[in-house]
């Protein structure tokens, strides 16, 4: 795998793609990329000004491109090493011109490291194969028939909701940032095959060197526009130059995706504290647009990725329960684990049934205001309101970084709320919701982690789990009416005990260790982490789904106490 | 036409608009009576559209009304205005802040909470002192500093909003809390122990809404707090003071001669902290006793008698 290059490829080109006026802007890309590079170097040469600045930025950059390079050995390597070493040898001798060049031409390099490439024929090829390969990837064994008939078969795995119709309305108007929550690597293929199927524009948006490092992910994402952020780089230049990079694509009206969440949810619960990093972006990018004139307006749009099956579950339940426990956490069976991880890879590719529900929120403004159809700002009591009423002060439109940040934040709470209401709850969160109350029940006054070494130890008669199972789906459902989430429709449609059976085979096929069995007419709590991992996403809910006993209710109340304090 | 208005004619409305004509020059004040101002600099109104006209938006009523003032005046302003809160009251049992219903009901987002030591008649006198803005936007702080701030008066800023507007209505619980102990006769002991424990609770408190720490121990908690104890003349400690000499809560109420947020935080807190499985004893106790569950000798019974555990 060494020997394979993970510079990104490019086809050959032997004639020039002129876009035709219908296509998406992003179409446009390449012939814009250089324009866009000089607007993040103007912009960085803009934010560092003095003498001193510079020289600081300089010598952050160095010292920590210095450290990453003398931890390799290939040549490159030797060759970027000896470039920031010069660059820390003349610094102090470099005249005002000198510094400024100098920055410009390293912020110059990082802006083309990061700028993608779009190439249309790559996006024509992609339409058509991804969705077979993401069939295959949901479901491995339908693979050879699903290439056959991909569309049909992925239409049924991968469902979408929400107001699809005013997103391509707006997608027209102005710049649509789309903020989903992030559960899985599968998430931004998913994304982009529901935007392809839609009909919606696709988005440009950051994606990790590490999916660089596989040549074939690499080749597509870097020739669909993504753009590469090495998070190795810890330099605040190549930060700058990152945050630059995105609000000028957004600027310049291309639309964006990013994560806020930062990283995948490690708990498997909705991210409630968001990393607002690009999100700010895009605010400056309208405060930046309106100061100068331009009234492109931009929307933001979240939205929820729900998975009845995640991929990476029981990798990123670890990591949570490490992260939480600390030195409390003890590993068992370390090198099993190891190999249980090789074999839940593989399962993967064993038969079974998953499905994801993408939802899409309301867009909303960059000041969290929702809007209309037609792209107006609506104010609470539904009046219209000019959103460039928030870039003026005192009778002007301005650029205002510690404004921005602000508003940046308060947009956050309000995609962080959109979130929790545009939930939707499948199967298996909420059979493991109900199991793990049972648990939580059965254990009280332990800790959590205590509570988790109850490995296959505590037993449900299936009869009460099944009524327990039909009075939470239907307080579920009572929340639903009351607009406070949404219900997947076969969590609606079935009957308790065909939910338990359908949930108990999805797991079993999935993972590694079953999640939950049954055994003598009782279901076994086989994998409390996993149980805790699907549970998680409903735990905000615990209280209103305890409408039981004062059991129950006591259950509900350590679990919400656990999301409280989260 | 003035950059500064006053919603709420009430004692303090009308003191915070005298703050601003002597500082800052022309001021609006709306009520919903009409009334006379009488002085040039301070505006008198009924009318929103006048409010509108302004960029700096006090909103100086208690907190029971402020939901159905800013969904009417939320009509008449936009994103240009910033809106800055003195209420100190919090709403339901999640502890909703007044900012948060104010960024909910109307389209202002630049919105902040004034508090710290200000009374009314301080601030009508023209005593120096000070108080602190709490608002994410440094131009709120700067604006509402250019407004009220001067020689008399020093404005402090923080980002921690939720921190200010926690401790300023926990102190209005405390000082109510405080007021009842002084009116039982109690010395300066109690009322310390009360001050402090009370902080150490209202820490608590805010830090489970996601507060800093050391907002308690600034111009909003104890800088508060100590003006209340040292004998403000503020509500809430008359209406304590009442309280200890056995009128019942309309009457000790109506001694006070303003709304009392104190009075309804305490239950407030109270479910909160039940629910969050944290420990608020005083709060929880002082709600059982303005509830009429408890006397105020079973509270104090009952708070002397907890386990002592590191402080």
């Amino acid at each position: 795998m060494k020997l394979l290059p993970t510079k990104p490829l490019r086809l050959p080109r032997f004639r020039t793609y002129v876009p035709a006026p219908t296509d998406p802007k992003i179409f446009w890309f390449n012939s814009e990329r250089d324009g866009i590079v000089s607007d993040v170097v103007r912009r960085i040469l803009e934010r560092y000004q003095g003498d001193e600045d510079i020289e600081l930025c300089l010598n952050d950059a160095a010292y920590n491109e210095i450290r990453r390079h003398e931890a390799r050995t290939d040549e490159g390597a030797s060759n970027r090493l000896e470039y920031w070493r010069g660059i820390v040898r003349r610094l102090s001798r470099m005249s005002s011109e000198g510094k400024q060049e100098t920055l410009r031409e390293c912020a110059t390099k990082m802006a083309y490291d990061v700028a993608g490439n779009f190439d249309p024929r790559v996006y024509k090829f992609a339409a058509k194969a991804v969705p077979g390969l993401l069939t295959a990837v949901m479901n491995p064994a339908s693979m050879i028939r699903s290439l056959l008939d991909s569309g049909a078969r992925l239409d049924e795995l991968v469902s979408a909701q929400g107001p699809i119709d005013k997103l391509r309305a707006l997608q027209r108007k102005g710049t649509v940032v789309l903020a989903p929550t992030h559960c899985s690597n599968l998430d931004s293929i998913a994304i982009a095959w529901v935007l392809l199927r839609e009909n919606l524009s696709p988005v440009v948006y950051g994606a990790g060197k590490n999916l660089f490092s596989n040549p074939i992910i690499s080749f597509f994402m870097h020739n669909l526009g993504a753009y590469r952020v090495d998070r190795r780089i810890k330099a605040t230049l190549y930060k700058e130059v990152l945050k630059s990079y995105s609000s000028v694509m957004i600027e310049r009206g291309y639309h964006s995706l990013f994560f806020p969440g930062g990283t995948r949810s490690r708990s498997g619960a909705i991210e409630k504290r968001l990393k607002l990093g690009l999100a700010g972006s895009g605010v400056e990018a309208f405060s930046r647009n309106h100061a100068r004139g331009v009234r492109r307006p931009v929307y933001f749009v979240p939205a929820t990725i729900n998975y009845a099956l995640v991929l990476e579950a029981e990798t990123l339940v670890d990591d949570y329960l490490k992260e939480q426990g600390r030195h409390r956490y003890i590993i068992e069976d370390d090198e099993f684990s190891r190999v249980e991880r090789w074999i839940s890879f593989f399962s993967r590719f064993r038969a079974l049934e998953s499905a994801c529900v993408i939802r899409f929120g309301e867009p909303m403004d960059p000041f969290g205001n929702q809007v209309d159809e037609d792209g107006r700002s609506l104010a609470p009591g539904g009046r219209t309101v000019d959103p460039m009423t928030y870039v003026t002060r005192r009778g002007q439109a301005v650029v205002d970084s510690a404004r921005d940040a602000a508003y940046t934040r308060e947009l956050g709470d309000a995609i962080a709320h959109s979130y929790g209401v545009e939930t939707v709850a499948m199967p298996t969160q909420l059979l493991a919701h109900v199991i793990f109350r049972r648990m939580v029940r059965a254990t009280p006054g332990l800790d959590l982690f205590a509570r988790l070494r109850h490995r296959g130890d505590i037993a449900i008669p299936v009869d009460e789990l099944t009524t327990d199972l039909g009075n939470t789906r239907d307080a579920l459902l009572g929340l639903e009416q009351r607009g406070r989430i949404h219900v997947d429709a076969l969590l609606r449609r079935e009957s308790p005990q065909r939910i338990l059976e359908r949930c108990l085979a999805t797991w079993d096929g999935y993972h590694l260790r079953p999640v939950a069995k049954i055994v003598s007419g009782s279901v076994l709590a086989e994998d409390p982490n996993l149980l805790l991992y699907y549970s998680n996403r409903l735990r905000g809910f615990a209280a209103e789904l305890a409408i039981g006993n004062e059991a129950d209710r006591a259950a509900a109340h350590d679990i919400e106490v656990m999301e409280l304090r989260s | 036409m003035s950059r500064v208005a006053v919603l709420g004619g009430g004692g303090f409305g009308r003191a915070l608009a005298a703050q601003v004509a002597r500082t800052a020059g022309v001021v609006t004040l709306w009520s919903r009576q009409p009334r006379e101002s009488g002085d040039d600099k301070i505006r008198a109104t009924t009318r929103f559209a006048d409010v509108a006209e302004a960029e700096l938006v006090f909103l100086a009523v208690p907190s029971i009304h402020v939901a159905a003032l800013a969904r009417e005046v939320g009509n008449h302003l936009d994103g240009t205005h910033l809106l800055v809160h003195v209420s100190r009251g919090l709403l339901g049992n999640d502890l909703t802040t007044i900012s948060q219903l104010l960024r909910a009901t109307t389209p202002c987002r630049r919105v902040g909470v004034l508090a710290g030591p200000l009374v009314a008649r301080a601030l009508a006198e023209g005593e120096p002192g000070g108080g602190v803005v709490g608002s994410l936007f440094p131009e709120v702080s700067d604006a509402v500093r250019e407004a009220i701030g001067g020689p008399t008066m020093r404005i402090y800023g923080t980002t921690d909003v939720v921190g200010v507007e926690i401790a300023s209505a926990m102190v209005g619980l405390f000082a109510l809390g405080i007021g009842y102990a002084q009116g039982r006769g109690f010395g300066p002991a109690t009322t310390a122990m009360l001050a402090t424990r009370g902080m150490a609770e209202a820490t608590r408190v805010g830090l489970a809404c996601g507060a800093t720490e050391r907002t308690f121990s600034g111009l909003a908690g104890f800088g508060d707090l100590m003006a209340a104890v040292a004998g403000d003349g503020r509500p809430e400690s008359m209406f304590g003071r009442a309280l200890a000499e056995g009128l019942p809560l309309a009457e000790a109420a109506a001694r006070a001669g303003a709304f009392v947020e104190g009075a309804g935080i305490a239950g407030q807190v109270a479910a909160f902290a039940e629910r969050h499985a944290m420990e608020a004893p005083i709060s929880a106790g002082m709600a059982a006793l303005l509830s009429g569950k408890a006397s105020g000798a079973a509270v104090l019974a009952q708070l002397m008698s907890r386990p002592v555990r590191g402080e």
